[in-house]
């Protein structure tokens, strides 16, 4: 079977440590950049048996960097089944922009923000 | 409510009523797709909040180590430490098909060790925060897992909902008033020949 990689962008001395956990580190210090690899990250294939798959399943995105993701650039990138593109908070503590997005995702499912 | 543009005879009215069969059936079956949509996603977004609140909490933790040991040690020792990690994550993926909705599911498996190298020159905290990252990691892919199926749903669901809407308030309602607009007027042409046929056959009668 496939062995996907999993990817984390974020500022160096926060990533370094998942760089042991054997997660790829990409080492980004403004969110433009991010965003750029986060397209190329997406793209990157590799052949599997005659088909192309995803390299990455899941990336990793600093919060900092990830909020300034604009709707339609996260529309674009999210929009495959793979890779999963999750905001993590960073070592300056949560911004609350994950629970955000979760709320985000139930209101357009539901209509309205029902985990309040 | 807007009637549609088709001529009125007993043709279209026949196509008519097949489509509106057909629009009927096919309502009724996203109306199902949505309500199992619905299902599914309540069981998820719940657990995909206590997850994400789980994750904010512990990775808080991971970090403030991760950072004190940076801080304690030059970052030359620290990533030299972390250079010879064995670790290795393989990520092995299946997708699920809910309601035709892919959603993926995440298999992680790790081998080798993240701290391989000598204590003499790292200080604790290091090792405390690699501990950490360690525990909290298979967290974070359930996290990946959880919130990407999450946002399948609610994406799907949202369309479904939009064609449930479409069908239900704009297309049936439509093809109703159109049905019944040709049924009156091919009423009215029928009455219209046979009082047509009667006053012929009434002038007929007065001349002979």
């Amino acid at each position: 079977m496939h062995q996907y990689k999993m990817a984390i962008i974020g500022p160096r001395e926060a990533i370094l440590g998942f760089k042991a956990l054997g997660l790829e580190p990409v080492y980004v210090t403004d969110s433009k950049v991010a965003v750029e690899q986060l397209y190329s990250l997406k793209k990157d294939k590799v052949e599997v048996e005659g088909e192309m798959k995803n390299k990455y399943a899941i990336v990793f995105i600093m919060e900092e960097f990830a909020k300034d993701i604009t709707p339609e650039d996260y529309k674009k990138l999210s929009a495959d089944p793979l890779p999963a593109i999750i905001p993590l908070p960073s070592h300056l503590g949560t911004t609350g922009y994950g629970l955000q997005k979760l709320k985000a995702i139930v209101e357009k499912a539901v209509g309205m923000d029902i985990l309040s | 409510m807007a009637i549609l543009n088709v001529n009125p005879t007993r043709m279209a009215l026949l196509g008519l009523k097949k489509k509106i069969k057909g629009a009927k059936r096919g309502h009724k079956l996203l109306k199902d797709k949505q309500d199992g949509l619905m299902q599914k996603f309540m069981e998820i977004i719940r657990e995909a909040k206590r997850i994400r609140e789980d994750v904010e909490e512990k990775l808080g933790g991971a970090f403030k180590n991760f950072i004190r040991a940076g801080s304690l040690m030059s970052e030359e020792f620290v990533e030299g430490a972390l250079l010879y990690s064995t670790a290795k994550t393989e990520l092995s993926v299946k997708t699920k098909n809910v309601m035709s909705v892919r959603i993926p599911q995440f298999t992680l498996k790790t081998e080798g060790d993240v701290i391989t190298y000598g204590y003499l020159q790292t200080s604790g905290e290091l090792d405390m925060s690699l501990q950490s990252f360690q525990d909290v990691f298979p967290l974070l892919i359930e996290l990946a897992e959880i919130e990407k199926s999450a946002e399948a749903l609610a994406d799907e669901l949202e369309k479904t909902r939009r064609r449930v809407n479409a069908l239900e308030y704009r297309m049936i309602p439509d093809l109703e008033d159109t049905i019944k607009f040709i049924q009156m007027k091919l009423g009215e042409m029928e009455r219209g020949t046979i009082i047509n046929t009667m006053v012929v056959k009434a002038k007929i009668e007065a001349q002979g």
